[in-house]
């Protein structure tokens, strides 16, 4: 189609100016309700975890402040007493979240600088693609990359890594991240005005002073955001840690030791087909996603936050 | 200020761009690690799969022990109809949403409102963990929350369309035979008297129900169309294409649902990118022409936004093909099927869970398979982006 056509009136039906009026019309509710489906997402998936993990909760073994002091989680575990501690899935989680954040946060920032700040047009045409393909890879293959490589080539030389460990788990995360936080911060950096730049190199400042000085300060807000968007991604992340990390919860912080994460938890227990509605251990699917999904979303909706007022500030 | 500290100090001028040029260095250090990753990934999968790939890995399914012969032709063919299934729920339901958060402001203040938290809602639901969707779907379509009852094992679906069940049995001359079941729940039917039925060949003939103390027919023809009074017919079911129960139980269809869940705000968010670059100089062309709102979006708006939209929906469809978590959800760890997918209420085993079910396998042979699938993921998501770059080329020359 040329762009002359656009209003092709042959093409239009032939209608009446009232009955298209109210065709019109018609197709507004239309477009209202389609919108509405993603707010009953949230609504279904907020309305579910209530209800499914009080369901968890109702049990008479159950009780919720064990759930948040217990230092032991052994729900699904066929022999001897239950424990429903969330304290260990919760510490996996935080342990390989960690890990990647040191690997994605440093890394992430200082190549958006460099393609933000100094990078030429050609090796801005072979970093950007790259990153772009490393974005799309999909999260198994990097749990896969991390089980079979990162583990026996990389650590297992450096010290005593078990077969599943936090470390690769965390190091495969942080590539995860790497590309999202990137590609925030050289927007934060981005937004920040010429003239800002202008006027330190005017004064006499190098670039490396202009950036760590002036450019990074001001985009400061923006890199926040960044990094609490992809600490979300890293605390929801679920295949790398499946694979990876191992299934038994741990309470420590040796990151050579298997690490069971609230996500991981949960698709290993899917895994086991054991799941039966009403099953103790079905419940604790919902219990555990309830404190993955507040703690995610808390963080994405401040972190979108800070995105949003920030944008405002150049504006 | 912060300048002035620095220029006062008595570092020299000389020290200052030495150090200046080795940061530089650094950045560029560490910027092309992204590239040395993505290197070290593909020639350690490309070493360890690459060996496996074959025209009969490519076809053959899974078997359990025997790496040699399995394959991931039931995965490709999964994956693809899932896939389509998620395109198919996404894209209308995402171009729709992005149309009514860009096109239609709303003047009161209420609607003011619903848009904004439209909006925010949109944009926080892109940072949901996958795995929280897949726990949605299991909710809403494989369970449908309970409202149609559970599905269980040797029993038909609560609701269901598409199925004819049938009894069948052998007669004394070792034929089968089918005739219709008047009740779906029972398994097993005990012939008690004479009954109209279809032979092998499907064509009706008159059952004849014989006492066990008579004596057994001896022509051929009666033989088989007779049977023993008190013979048990068990119970078979053909479903057609269009087979469709409720709840959707662990099936195509409610991985296809979850994943569209999962990729909508990226539709949402990509379409309304394509809708914004859209010159309002076009819309009040049409405006002016005449044209009511809608008329103006379906004749204007959406035709020079649908490549745009396009490449974000294509885009947004590599990054549901490569999505393991919500599947191994939606349809448990399902690695290969005895029948082939004959319609939406069946499970497949999909490309990426079967990566990871293989990256598990205590066989380590099967880690290598898990490679080369990865090398066959791959390839479906080089393709998929190709397309995406080529509709985003085609349609840059057009409106250039």
């Amino acid at each position: 189609m040329a762009s002359g056509d656009f209003l092709d009136l042959s093409k239009l039906p032939q209608r009446s100016t009232v009955a298209s009026q109210r065709w019109s019309s018609l197709m507004t509710i239309v477009l209202v309700v389609c919108s509405l489906i993603s707010v009953l997402t949230t609504l279904g998936i907020i309305a579910m975890l209530v209800y499914e993990a009080s369901g968890f909760f109702a049990n008479d073994q159950i009780r919720l402040s064990r759930f948040f002091t217990d230092t032991k989680w052994t729900v699904g575990q066929t022999q001897g007493e239950i424990h429903y501690g969330i304290l260990p899935l919760l510490s996996g989680t935080l342990r390989i979240t960690a890990i990647a954040m040191l690997i994605a946060l440093p890394l992430g920032v200082i190549t958006a600088v460099y393609l933000s700040e100094f990078a030429s047009k050609r090796v801005r045409s072979i970093l950007k693609p790259a990153l772009e393909v490393l974005a799309g890879i999909p999260t198994v293959v990097l749990g896969y990359f991390a089980m079979v490589f990162i583990t026996p080539y990389v650590l297992q030389p450096l010290g005593d890594f078990k077969t599943f460990n936090a470390a690769a788990a965390g190091i495969a995360v942080g590539i995860l991240c790497l590309p999202l936080v990137t590609s925030l911060a050289e927007d934060a950096l981005r937004a920040v005005p010429r003239s800002l730049r202008e006027g330190a190199l005017g004064l006499g400042a190098t670039r490396f002073e202009t950036t760590v000085k002036v450019v990074l300060p001001a985009a400061l807000s923006g890199i926040i955001a960044a990094f609490l968007l992809a600490l979300a991604r890293a605390i929801g992340e679920t295949m790398v840690v499946a694979l990876a990390a191992g299934s038994t919860p741990t309470w420590t912080l040796d990151p050579r030791l298997q690490s069971q994460t609230m996500a991981g938890y949960i698709v290993n227990t899917f895994q086991s087909e054991s799941v039966v509605p009403g099953s103790l251990s079905y419940y604790s699917i919902y219990s555990v996603a309830a404190v993955l999904f507040v703690i995610t979303f808390g963080i994405t909706v401040l972190g979108q936050y800070i995105r949003r007022r920030f944008r405002e500030v150049y504006n | 200020m912060a300048i002035s500290n620095t220029l006062n100090r008595t570092r020299s001028v000389g020290s200052r761009k030495s150090f200046d040029r080795g940061f530089q260095i650094i950045c560029l250090l560490v910027a092309s690690l992204a590239i040395v990753i993505l290197v070290m990934l593909v020639t350690a999968i490309l070493f360890k799969g690459g060996g496996w790939l074959s025209w009969g890995f490519l076809v053959n399914s899974h078997r359990e022990n025997l790496p040699e012969q399995s394959g991931v032709g039931q995965a490709i063919i999964g994956s693809l109809v899932v896939c389509l299934i998620c395109g198919l729920a996404a894209m209308p339901i995402g171009i729709a949403t992005a149309v009514f958060l860009e096109e239609y402001q709303p003047l009161s203040r209420l609607g003011r409102l619903l848009h904004g938290f439209i909006q925010l809602n949109v944009s926080n639901l892109a940072g949901v963990p996958s795995i929280v969707y897949g726990i949605l779907g299991v909710t809403a379509f494989v369970y449908m929350f309970g409202w149609f009852g559970q599905i269980q094992a040797n029993k038909p679906p609560p609701v269901e369309m598409g199925a004819s069940y049938f009894y069948q049995t052998k007669t004394l001359g070792k034929k089968w035979v089918q005739f219709p079941a008047s009740d779906r729940t029972k398994q097993v039917f005990v012939i008690e008297s004479s009954l109209s039925a279809f032979n092998e060949s499907g064509q009706p003939i008159e059952l004849n129900v014989i006492d066990r103390s008579a004596t057994a027919p001896t022509e051929p023809e009666l033989r088989d169309r007779t049977v023993y009074a008190g013979a048990t017919a068990s119970i078979l079911a053909t479903k057609r294409p269009w087979y469709f129960h409720l709840p959707f139980s662990k099936s195509v269809l409610s991985a296809g649902l979850t994943l569209a869940l999962v990729i909508l705000p990226i539709v949402i968010i990509a379409a309304q990118e394509a809708i914004r670059a859209v010159p309002s100089s076009l819309r009040e062309a049409a405006y002016g022409l005449g044209a009511n709102k809608w008329q103006v979006v379906s004749t204007t708006v959406l035709p020079s936004a649908l490549p745009g939209i396009m490449t974000g929906a294509i885009l947004a469809m590599s990054r549901a093909i490569g999505e393991a978590a919500p599947l191994l959800a939606v349809m448990g760890g399902v690695i290969s099927t005895t029948n082939s997918l004959g319609n939406l209420m069946d499970k497949s085993p999909v490309l990426p869970v079967t990566i990871y079910r293989w990256a598990q396998d205590e066989n380590p042979a099967f880690e290598n398979l898990a490679a080369a699938a990865i090398i066959v993921l791959l390839v479906f998501l080089l393709l998929m982006n190709s397309i995406a770059i080529l509709v985003r080329n085609r349609a840059e020359r057009k409106y250039a």
